[in-house]
């Protein structure tokens, strides 16, 4: 029975006994960078959901599941900000949220990488992120930022295809406040 | 057709970016009228990227301008009443200022917009001022009056030389066409 396997699995996975699990605490932000004609731009995303387990001696059982309202972005400029909705950009009619969800963590040069599946516009590809985790008192700091193509998953569709005016590689950063669960 | 002036002709250079010019201000004036009403999409921020590309075209071209007249002689001024080539250069003189404020307020404009300035995709330009947008509304009213009022002086300028081509029968006008042949002066004028 595959799928009571799998249930089984996550319900175990999820387990607090076997990681730290963190809930997002203020002032945590996720932003992203651009470039648009030659020059960088940065942009925030205010609502979005992310629910960390992470142990750094125990990356096996570490998951990070974040949900992302792209109606929520913002890049203070007024034209760009009223574009990205649109189908052209998130087509957020259509979808919404953005989803990433992590299926693996490996060490790589004493740097942790989060390999996972980012679920943006319809399209799921991997994207992985360079992982900095720093526990503090009830909680800890985690700083993640990866590297993606925005033509992989679509943003910026037919004219706005063009990289010489809209770069293609865009970085994406997150900076969270995690509070432990008790 | 000399590069340098004479004492009774404009060289080529001068002609060249006296013409070169012409075209592009007004051109790019014409343009800039044109793009602000097309749809938002990516042929409207190509055509403004293309503009702000000839304004600074204009600004480059401005400087070697004023570099060349200062290096090179002026043909004298054609016989005319002292009122006449007075208004002449005082209206030379605010074309100049005019050339200079358009492209200036534009970029000034650019910058408190916040946009990035690319000439031509090849570098970036830095910003002239901080990003405000109530201060760019009013660039951009003020960019566009420039406009409308260089394009009066420049009617009164091009009208004056008309006026001395057709009526004076002088070489106001001719001195300054690319292929024109001089008219012979009157008698006792000439050198």
């Amino acid at each position: 029975m595959k799928p009571v396997a799998c249930l089984l699995s996550l319900l175990f996975l999820s387990s607090p006994l076997l990681a730290a699990d963190y809930t997002m605490g203020k002032g945590s932000t996720l932003g992203f960078t651009g470039t648009f004609q030659g020059e960088a731009f940065k942009g925030r995303f205010g609502d979005f959901q992310a629910k960390i387990s992470y142990d750094p001696a125990d990356l096996a059982s570490a998951s990070f599941d974040v949900t992302v309202h792209l109606a929520s972005a913002n890049t203070g400029d007024t034209d760009r900000d009223e574009s990205l909705p649109g189908s052209d950009f998130f087509n957020i009619t259509k979808f919404p949220t953005a989803h990433f969800v992590t299926t693996r963590f490996r060490e790589e040069g004493g740097k942790v990488i989060a390999e996972g599946t980012l679920d943006l516009k319809g399209v799921s590809k991997p994207v992985n992120l360079e992982v900095t985790f720093a526990p503090r008192e009830g909680g800890a700091t985690l700083d993640v930022s990866a590297r993606l193509n925005r033509l992989d998953f679509g943003i910026g569709s037919g004219d706005f295809a063009d990289t010489s005016t809209i770069g293609a590689e865009v970085t994406v950063n997150a900076h969270l406040e995690l509070e432990s669960k008790t | 057709m000399a590069i340098k002036s004479t004492e009774t002709q404009w060289g080529g250079m001068a002609k060249l970016l006296h013409w070169l010019m012409a075209l592009a201000i007004i051109g790019n004036g014409i343009f800039g009228l044109i793009m602000v009403e097309m749809p938002r999409g990516m042929g409207k921020l190509n055509a403004f990227a293309l503009h702000k590309s000839i304004g600074l075209t204009v600004l480059a071209l401005l400087l070697l301008r004023i570099s060349w007249r200062w290096f090179d002689r002026k043909p004298r001024d054609e016989p005319m009443p002292r009122w006449q080539s007075l208004a002449a250069h005082l209206t030379h003189g605010v074309l100049y200022l005019f050339m200079l404020a358009l492209p200036l307020s534009g970029w000034i404009m650019n910058s408190l917009h916040g946009y990035p300035l690319q000439f031509f995709k090849l570098f970036n330009l830095p910003a002239l001022a901080e990003k405000n947008e109530d201060l760019s509304e009013l660039a951009e009213t003020a960019h566009e009056t420039l406009f409308w009022v260089l394009l009066l002086v420049v009617i009164a300028h091009a009208g004056a030389a008309l006026v001395h081509h057709l009526f004076e029968r002088d070489n106001t006008l001719l001195r300054m066409l690319p292929f024109a042949r001089l008219r012979q002066r009157k008698s006792g004028d000439s050198p």
